[in-house]
């Protein structure tokens, strides 16, 4: 997934940047809001991490050009100043939550992992689909309410193939997520890591959980349940 | 003076009435005084002219007797000598001031004439009849030479009562005061309508001004006198510039604030990079600090006095309606059951920051530490009108409430409940802070789900 971080601090932009790319996430990047309106305008992001204080085009005015312009991907507010008018100011221009500084990258990690998730159409932290029932804030994975043991690797590429349940997720895109780009791309490392996943949610391949598409790449196949 | 500043300071047209009453009852009365001093003069002048007529005409009919002493006929010209009890008197005294004669009228009186004058002068005096009726008596002494050439002095005395020309004299007087208080109170009057339509500017200021106050009015309108112009104007000069001036130490504040926060996220984001390491843990401790300091601090004073003329009365249904909008995005996926309970029409009078401060502190506690639902009540304070911006704001949980003995903790400045969810402190302490700023306070009870309730008041 792509993310789009608008920070003008070069030194927060930049740890912030290689954190997320150490997850998994494909990054674009702007040191002002100029840049950054272009890129939220122009670029394909999946999510973008704004800045409010920025140089040229304050932050909550790229929000709004944003949401005017029809996109609907989440936003997540980086802001310092904490008064609840700002806050309010940027949830209302468009923005979906806000982190304030100084932060831990934990938390941005947690509510970036929350937004994407949330907008891949799951209301709760708990992705159910059949019964295959993902906890993503305690990382569990249940089949038929048994838990299964996964890796983080494993772990990762379930939660990504799940939040966007029903889309074609290229091999790349699971590969983004799971290593730093400079990883060797044409390894089957992700046919074993799905070859895994498989054997442990399925044993007895009764539910078929995970569909491989050839030449386009896997999708998570079962039908979400209703409430979540 | 000290009047003045006792009583009628409080009321423009009170002291100008005063003042004028003051100045009239000056004037007139220094008229009344002059007129009545006229009248009276000419009055008695006129009495002396008539005495003096009487006492000529009592000296022509005197004529010397066979005895060569001097008489007075039987009948004289003017009866009113002759009729009892006609208020006009006249005796003629010898050598040895023995009567020679003495007017039928004043039969049975004993009429004072006054000490004789010295001879060849005539003086008039003010005397009194026994039974009080005041009269003006004229003496002449004069010497009259008899037939023989002998020269004798003779005392011709008259009076006459002055209670008809005092009862004229209290007659002009009745009149006099009767019609300067007439004039006076139509000058009163139409004073005090005059002034009804000159201070009307005034009164619209000091209308605009409570408007300003209460909130219901941005600035002073325009079309004062010319007089007033400047005051209108300089009033709102002052206004916009208190505005301005807190709307700029609000900035300064946020942006020293920013400016603080961001180099500690970025410390902290190079930490975070980083191997954990016992140096790091060290350095989280005082970024941690710092941050509940900048946060603390900075954000504390950008409240205002609440009786500052610049103040506004906050739209109180938009503001919680965007900052509900806004929590519920943030704990969509907890998604508590907000309910909002506002007395319609409930005013907040002070700065819509503080307001949102208050509201979105509390509201996003209750939301991090519920299970599922959070209340939030507004209500006019008991005894204050709506408009008058005294509110209690209470919001309620269903979480795990806060026990009492860190209830108390809780209120101290920066202190922390929960790690697990910074800010909690802070939050409170700042909400009390802007409390104690608008004359209120906060207190923290058990709600009826078993979680926190936090009431705060505000009394501006």
């Amino acid at each position: 997934m792509r993310l789009l971080v608008i920070e003008d601090d070069e030194t927060l932009r930049e740890s912030l940047c290689n954190q997320l790319k150490n997850e998994g996430f494909g990054i674009e990047q702007a040191a002002d809001g100029k840049e950054g309106l272009y890129f939220a305008l122009e670029y394909p992001v999946d999510l973008a991490i704004i800045d409010l204080g920025l140089p040229e085009i304050p932050g909550l005015d790229i929000i709004r050009e944003v949401r005017e312009k029809g996109k609907t991907y989440p936003i997540l507010i980086l802001t310092a100043r904490d008064r609840w008018q700002d806050k309010v100011d940027g949830l209302s221009a468009g923005a979906d939550d806000y982190v304030v500084k100084p932060f831990h990258y934990e938390e941005v990690s947690a509510r970036v992992n929350a937004l994407l998730r949330r907008s891949g159409g799951w209301a709760s932290s708990t992705l159910a689909a059949g019964p295959v029932v993902l906890d993503t804030s305690r990382q569990e994975l249940k089949v038929n309410d048994e838990a299964i043991e996964l890796t983080s690797y494993e772990y990762r590429i379930i939660e990504h193939l799940m939040i966007r349940a029903g889309e074609v997720i290229s091999k790349s895109e699971l590969t983004d997520r799971l290593y730093d780009q400079d990883f060797e791309r044409d390894s089957n490392v992700i046919e074993v890591f799905i070859g895994r996943l498989r054997k442990k949610m399925d044993p007895d391949n009764q539910y078929q959980p995970i569909e491989t598409l050839r030449g386009r790449g896997y999708r998570f196949a079962l039908e979400r349940n209703q409430e979540s | 003076m000290r009047f003045f500043r006792q009583h009628a300071t409080s009321s423009l047209s009170t002291r100008l009435l005063i003042s004028v009453s003051v100045l009239l009852l000056f004037f007139f009365g220094a008229t009344i005084a002059v007129l009545d001093t006229a009248f009276r003069e000419a009055g008695e002048q006129a009495q002396e002219d008539i005495l003096d007529g009487q006492l000529m005409a009592l000296l022509a009919a005197a004529e010397p007797n066979i005895y060569g002493e001097l008489e007075m006929p039987v009948d004289l010209h003017e009866v009113r000598f002759s009729n009892l009890d006609s208020g006009l008197y006249g005796e003629l005294l010898d050598d040895s001031d023995e009567p020679v004669w003495r007017s039928r009228s004043s039969l049975g009186l004993q009429v004072p004439y006054g000490e004789s004058p010295a001879l060849g002068t005539h003086q008039f005096s003010r005397v009194e009849l026994e039974d009080g009726t005041p009269l003006m008596a004229l003496s002449l002494a004069v010497e009259w030479e008899l037939s023989d050439g002998e020269l004798r002095p003779y005392t011709f005395n008259v009076a006459e009562s002055l209670d008809s020309f005092n009862a004229q004299l209290a007659r002009f007087r009745r009149q006099l005061f009767g019609w300067f208080a007439a004039v006076a109170l139509i000058m009163l009057f139409s004073i005090s309508l005059l002034m009804r339509g000159v201070l009307r500017p005034l009164r619209k200021i000091e209308e605009e001004i409570s408007d300003i106050e209460s909130g219901k009015r941005q600035e002073l309108s325009d079309g004062y006198p010319t007089e007033l112009t400047g005051v209108a104007r300089n009033m709102n000069v002052l206004v916009g510039s208190e505005r301005a001036r807190s709307e700029r130490y609000r900035n300064t504040l946020d942006n020293l604030a920013h400016s603080l926060k961001t180099p500690l996220a970025a410390i902290r984001a190079v930490l975070g990079e980083q191997q954990p390491s016992d140096g790091s843990n060290r350095i989280e401790a005082q970024i941690d600090r710092m941050n509940d300091i900048v946060r603390y601090q900075l954000r504390k004073p950008a409240t205002y006095a609440s009786e500052s003329i610049a103040v506004v009365a906050v739209d109180i249904d938009s503001d919680l309606h965007r900052l509900v909008d806004g929590l519920r995005k943030v704990y969509k996926e907890k998604n508590p059951d907000i309910t909002l309970d506002v007395v319609p029409g409930t005013k907040f009078r002070g700065d819509s920051g503080d307001f949102l401060e208050l509201a979105g502190n509390l509201l996003d506690n209750a939301c991090k530490w519920c299970a599922s639902r959070v209340r939030l009540v507004i209500r006019p304070l008991a005894g204050n009108g709506a408009g008058s911006g005294a509110m209690q704001m209470q919001v309620c949980d269903d979480g795990p409430g806060i026990p009492e003995d860190v209830a108390e903790q809780l209120l101290q400045r920066g202190m922390r409940l929960d790690e697990t969810a910074p800010g909690h402190g802070i939050g409170l302490a700042v909400v009390r802070d802007i409390a104690a700023n608008y004359g209120g306070d906060i207190s923290i009870d058990t709600s009826e789900w078993g979680g926190a309730s936090i009431t705060v008041t505000v009394n501006p």
